[in-house]
C-alpha cells in the first residue's frame, strides 16, 4: 500500500517539474472549457431554452461536465503503447508490483491533482462569468452522480489499458488511440448533452461505454432522470466495467505471452 | 599556408537551472518560487587552433567539452567572450560559414531514421549545394574509406549502431568542411569499430587537411589522433599542449618495472618506494620522479635483477592525477 | 532567386521523404485518415443537430454555417499539412537533433516549419475542397470580387496561422515547450469552426482582432456573402503582414536563448 502512495506522489512531483508545461497544460485545459461555455453562452444569446434545456441548465452541464471529464479521462496510461514497444516494460516484469495496481496508482494521483486544479479553475471561472447554475438539491441524487462518476473513471481506465495493450501486437499505437480519442469525445458527451442528437444517434450513444464517461453522470446530478433508468444506467456501467476488466486481463496475458516470446 | 583557423578569447557559458526540494510540498513551492543557481559550463576560456591541426579535447563529464564544441559551431550564444572560426563569429551563422564546417555528436542523429542514408545525402546535397561532380566525387571517396558500398541503400533503423555512425560521418563530410567538429564519435562502439573510426579520422585529415577538434571519453581516441589536447574541467582548461609534455609536466612519478630472478620479500621492496603491484617474478614500484635513476641503482645492487625498465605511468593515470588537484 | 530555387527543391525533397514516411505503414495511415473524417462529420452533426432546433444562429443560415465551417477546415488542414514538422520539433530539441540542424546553411526556421509536410493532410483536403465548391455553388448569386476576395482573404488566413507556428516554436527553442502550446492554438482556432461573430462582446473583439483567428478564418467566409467592409479587408491583411513580421523577429530571438540538450 505504501508503495502505491508513493507512485502517487512521484506523479504529482513529475507533472510539476517543468513549470511552464504545468503552466500551459493548465491554461490549454481552462481554454478548452471556455471554448465550449462560449460556444453554448452564445447560442443562448437571444434564446431561453434549447432542446428541452435552460441556459442554467446547459451551463452547468458544461461546466461540471469539465471537473467530471478531468476526473474520468485523466489517465497517465497513454504511455503504455510505448512502454511496451520500447521494451521498457521488462522493468515492470522484473520488479514486485503490478502492472494494473501501479499504473490505477498513478491514474488516481492523476486524477486528484487534475480535479483539485479544475475545481479551483472553475469556481474562478465561475465568480468572473457569473453563469446561472443549477444547484441540486436533492442529496441522493448527488451521491448516485458521485457512484457513476466512479463507475465512469473505471470504465475508462480499462479502456485506455486495451488501447495501449495494443502495443504488444502493432507499434502503431498512436493511431488507434487517436481514433478511439475522436469517437470517444463526441459519445462522451463533453461539448453537448447527448439528447440533442437524433434519437436513432443517441440510441447508438447510449450502446458505448463512453456513455457513462461524462453524459450519464451529469444527468444523474440534473435530477433529469427517473429512478429506474438511473439504476439502470448504473448497472449497465458496472456491467460494462466488469466486462472490460475481464478482457483487459484476458489481453495482459496473451501480449506478455508475446512479449516474452519476442523477447524485446 | 599555416593560418590560424579557431580563436576563442576569454569564452564564457553559464546556464541558470532550477533546483527542486523533493516530496510534494516542494513540488508545490517550486511551481510558484523557483531558486535558480548558476552553473559556469565554460569559464573564461581562451585558446587558438590553426590550420590542420587535429587537437583532442579531454574531460570527464560536464566539464564543458560539448559546450565549448557547440559554441564553436554557432549552436549557443555565448555568456561572454569572443569566438571566431574561420573568421566569422559562429553564433551569426552565416550560410558562407556553415558551409565549411561540420559537426558530429556520437548521440546525435541527422539521418532520417525510415529511410535509407542515401537520402539524407542527397538532402545534404541540396542544403550544401553541392554540385553534381563533386557531390558523386566526395561520396565514392567516403563511401570507399569507410567501406560500407553495400548499405547505402538499408533503411537506417536497420543498421548496427557502427554502420550508423559511419553514415552519420558520411552525411556530415559530404560537403568537405575545412573545419571538424567530432563529440564523441566512439562513443558505444566495439574496439573494432572505434579503430576503424579512428583509422578513417586519421586518413580523412591527412588527406583534405582539415582542422579537426575532437571530444571522446576514450584516451585510445585522443592518444592514437591528436598530438595535442586541451584538458578541461569545471568549465575551466587545466592544460594545453603537446600530449608528450603533458606527462613530463604533470607526472610526478615514474615506474619501475622489474623482472626479478629469484624472490625477494615485499617489505624488502617497499624500501625502495611504492609498490604497486607484485606478482613474481614480476614487481612494480612508483618512485617520485626525480629519484628514479637512484632507485633504479639500488635495485640493480641490491637485488638479483632480470630485467628493468624505467617507464612513464600510464596517461590515463596522469589525466586522472590532473582532475582530482584541480578540485 | 537562387535561393528561392534552392529552398523549393529542398521542400520537394523534404516533402518526397516525409510522405514515403508516412505512407510506409498503411494501417495506420488508414486509421488517421479515419478519425479525421470522423471529427469532421461529428462537429458538422452536431451543427445540424444545432440547427435543427434553432434554425438561424446570429443571423447565419446553415448553409452560411457550413461555409464558414468548412473554411475553418480547409486552414486548419492546409496549415497541417505544411507545417506537420512543428508537432514533431519538441522531439528534436529534446534529443538534440535540432543542433544538427542549426549547423546546416540552410534556414532552420524553414526545416522546423515546413520540413515534413503531411500527405495525410492532402489526403483530408480532397473532400473538404469539394463538399466547399459545393456548398459555395449552392449560393445563389456569386460575384467573382467576392469569390477572389475569399482565396485572398483565405491565404491572408494561411500567413497568420504560419505566424503562430513560428511562435511556438520560438517557445519550443527557448523553453523545449511546445505540445499544450500548440494545442491551445488549435483550441484558441476551433472556436472558429462557427464563425465568431455569435461570441458575445467582449470576447468577439478579442478572438477577432487581439488573438486573430477571425480574421484568419471567419472573415474570408464573411468576404464571401459580401459581409466584410473595405476597411474591414484592408485591416486583415495589415494584422496580417504585421503578425508575421513580428512572429519572425520572435524567432530570431528565440535562438540566442537555445541552450542545447547537454552533451
Amino acid at each position: 500500500m505504501k508503495t502505491y502512495f508513493q507512485i502517487i506522489k512521484n506523479t504529482w512531483a513529475e507533472m510539476m517539474m517543468y513549470r511552464l508545461n504545468f503552466v500551459l497544460w493548465r491554461v490549454r485545459w481552462v481554454v478548452q472549457r471556455l471554448v465550449v461555455y462560449f460556444l453554448w453562452w452564445a447560442i443562448f444569446a437571444n434564446r431561453q431554452e434549447i432542446f428541452g434545456y435552460s441556459q442554467s441548465m446547459i451551463l452547468t452541464y458544461v461546466l461540471l461536465g469539465s471537473i467530471v471529464g478531468t476526473f474520468v479521462l485523466g489517465t497517465t496510461t497513454m504511455d503504455i503503447g510505448g512502454v511496451i514497444n520500447q521494451g521498457n516494460l521488462s522493468n515492470f516484469l522484473i520488479r514486485p508490483v503490478d502492472f494494473f495496481r501501479y499504473y490505477l496508482a498513478r491514474d488516481i494521483g492523476d486524477k486528484l491533482l487534475n480535479v483539485v486544479f479544475a475545481v479551483v479553475e472553475i469556481a474562478i471561472l465561475v465568480l468572473l462569468l457569473r453563469p446561472p447554475v443549477f444547484v441540486e438539491s436533492n442529496i441522493w441524487y448527488i451521491l448516485l452522480s458521485v457512484v457513476a462518476v466512479g463507475i465512469g473513471a473505471l470504465l475508462y481506465f480499462f479502456f485506455s489499458l486495451l488501447l495501449g495493450f495494443f502495443g504488444f501486437w502493432s507499434s502503431d499505437v498512436w493511431s488507434p488511440r487517436f481514433l478511439s480519442m475522436v469517437i470517444m469525445e463526441f459519445f462522451a458527451g463533453g461539448l453537448f448533452p447527448l439528447d440533442i442528437l437524433p434519437k436513432p444517434l443517441f440510441a447508438f450513444a447510449r450502446s458505448l461505454p463512453f456513455f457513462y464517461f461524462i453524459y450519464f453522470p451529469i444527468k444523474v446530478y440534473l435530477g433529469q432522470l427517473s429512478v429506474i433508468s438511473v439504476v439502470q444506467g448504473l448497472a449497465t456501467g458496472l456491467v460494462w466495467v466488469g466486462g472490460l476488466w475481464y478482457i483487459a486481463v484476458l489481453v495482459w496475458k496473451k501480449g506478455l505471452r508475446v512479449y516474452t516470446a519476442e523477447g524485446k | 599556408m599555416e593560418g590560424m583557423v579557431i580563436s576563442v578569447s576569454h569564452l564564457s557559458k553559464y546556464y541558470k537551472v532550477h533546483k527542486k526540494e523533493p516530496g510534494f510540498l516542494g513540488s508545490m513551492r517550486s511551481l510558484v518560487h523557483r531558486q535558480y543557481e548558476t552553473v559556469k559550463a565554460v569559464d573564461d576560456v581562451s585558446f587558438v587552433i590553426d590550420e590542420g591541426e587535429l587537437v583532442g579535447f579531454i574531460g570527464p563529464n560536464g566539464a564543458g567539452k560539448t559546450t565549448t564544441l557547440k559554441c564553436l559551431s554557432g549552436l549557443l550564444y555565448p555568456t561572454a567572450g569572443r569566438v571566431s572560426v574561420l573568421d566569422f563569429t559562429p553564433f551569426d551563422r552565416k550560410t558562407a560559414f556553415l558551409k565549411q564546417i561540420a559537426l558530429v555528436m556520437g548521440q546525435k542523429n541527422q539521418l532520417w531514421w525510415d529511410l535509407p542514408a542515401m537520402e539524407t545525402f542527397l538532402l545534404n546535397k541540396e542544403i550544401y549545394e553541392i554540385p553534381d561532380d563533386v557531390y558523386k566525387k566526395a561520396l565514392s571517396e567516403l563511401v570507399d574509406l569507410l567501406e560500407v558500398e553495400q548499405i547505402l541503400k538499408v533503411q537506417v533503423r536497420k543498421l548496427s549502431l557502427g554502420e550508423r555512425m559511419k553514415m552519420e560521418l558520411i552525411a556530415a563530410l559530404i560537403h568537405a568542411p575545412k573545419v571538424l567538429f567530432l563529440d564523441e564519435p566512439t562513443i558505444g562502439l566495439d574496439v573494432v569499430m572505434q579503430k576503424k573510426m579512428r583509422d578513417f579520422i586519421r586518413a580523412y585529415n591527412e588527406l583534405h587537411r582539415s582542422t579537426i577538434l575532437l571530444t571522446s571519453h576514450y584516451m585510445e581516441d585522443v592518444r592514437q589522433l591528436a598530438k595535442r589536447v586541451i584538458i578541461i574541467d569545471h568549465g575551466e582548461i587545466l592544460y594545453d599542449g603537446k600530449l608528450d609534455q603533458l606527462v613530463k609536466k604533470f607526472a610526478k612519478y615514474k615506474v619501475l618495472s622489474v623482472i626479478l630472478e629469484t624472490y625477494v620479500p615485499p617489505d624488502k621492496l617497499k624500501e625502495i618506494g611504492e609498490l604497486t603491484d607484485y606478482d613474481f617474478p614480476r614487481a612494480v614500484i612508483r618512485v617520485p620522479r626525480s629519484a628514479s635513476n637512484v632507485a633504479a641503482a639500488q635495485i640493480l645492487q641490491k637485488f638479483p635483477v632480470d630485467d628493468l625498465n624505467i617507464e612513464e605511468p600510464d596517461i590515463e593515470d596522469i589525466i586522472r592525477d590532473v582532475f582530482s588537484q584541480g578540485k | 532567386m537562387r535561393t528561392l530555387f534552392k529552398y523549393s527543391s529542398l521542400w520537394w525533397l523534404l516533402t518526397v521523404n516525409s510522405f514515403q514516411i508516412v505512407l510506409t505503414s498503411r494501417t495506420s495511415a488508414t486509421l488517421f485518415v479515419i478519425a479525421k473524417l470522423l471529427r469532421f462529420v461529428f462537429f458538422a452533426v452536431f451543427l445540424f443537430a444545432l440547427f435543427a432546433g434553432t434554425q438561424v444562429i446570429a443571423n447565419y443560415s446553415l448553409l452560411q454555417a457550413v461555409i464558414f465551417y468548412l473554411t475553418f477546415n480547409l486552414i486548419d488542414t492546409a496549415t497541417q499539412l505544411f507545417f506537420r514538422e512543428v508537432y514533431r520539433f519538441r522531439q528534436q530539441v529534446v534529443s538534440g537533433d535540432f543542433d544538427l540542424v542549426l549547423v546546416k546553411p540552410s534556414s532552420p526556421l524553414f526545416r522546423a516549419l515546413a520540413g515534413g509536410a503531411d500527405p495525410l493532410d492532402l489526403i483530408m483536403l480532397i473532400p473538404y475542397v469539394s463538399s466547399l465548391v459545393y456548398a459555395v455553388s449552392r449560393l445563389g448569386s456569386l460575384h467573382i470580387t467576392t469569390v477572389g476576395l475569399y482565396i485572398l482573404l483565405l491565404m491572408n488566413g494561411f500567413f497568420i496561422a504560419t505566424g503562430f507556428h513560428i511562435l511556438v516554436l520560438a517557445l519550443a527553442v527557448a523553453t523545449t515547450e511546445i505540445d499544450h502550446a500548440i494545442m491551445i492554438y488549435r483550441d484558441i482556432t476551433s472556436m472558429a469552426r462557427l464563425p465568431v461573430d455569435i461570441y458575445r462582446e467582449p470576447l468577439r473583439s478579442f478572438i477577432t482582432f487581439v488573438v486573430p483567428v477571425g480574421v484568419m478564418m471567419t472573415f474570408p467566409a464573411k468576404a464571401l456573402f459580401g459581409l466584410l467592409t473595405p476597411t474591414a479587408v484592408i485591416v486583415s491583411f495589415l494584422i496580417g503582414i504585421a503578425f508575421l513580421l513580428v512572429s519572425v523577429r520572435v524567432w530570431g530571438a528565440s535562438l540566442t536563448r537555445y541552450a542545447s540538450a547537454s552533451s
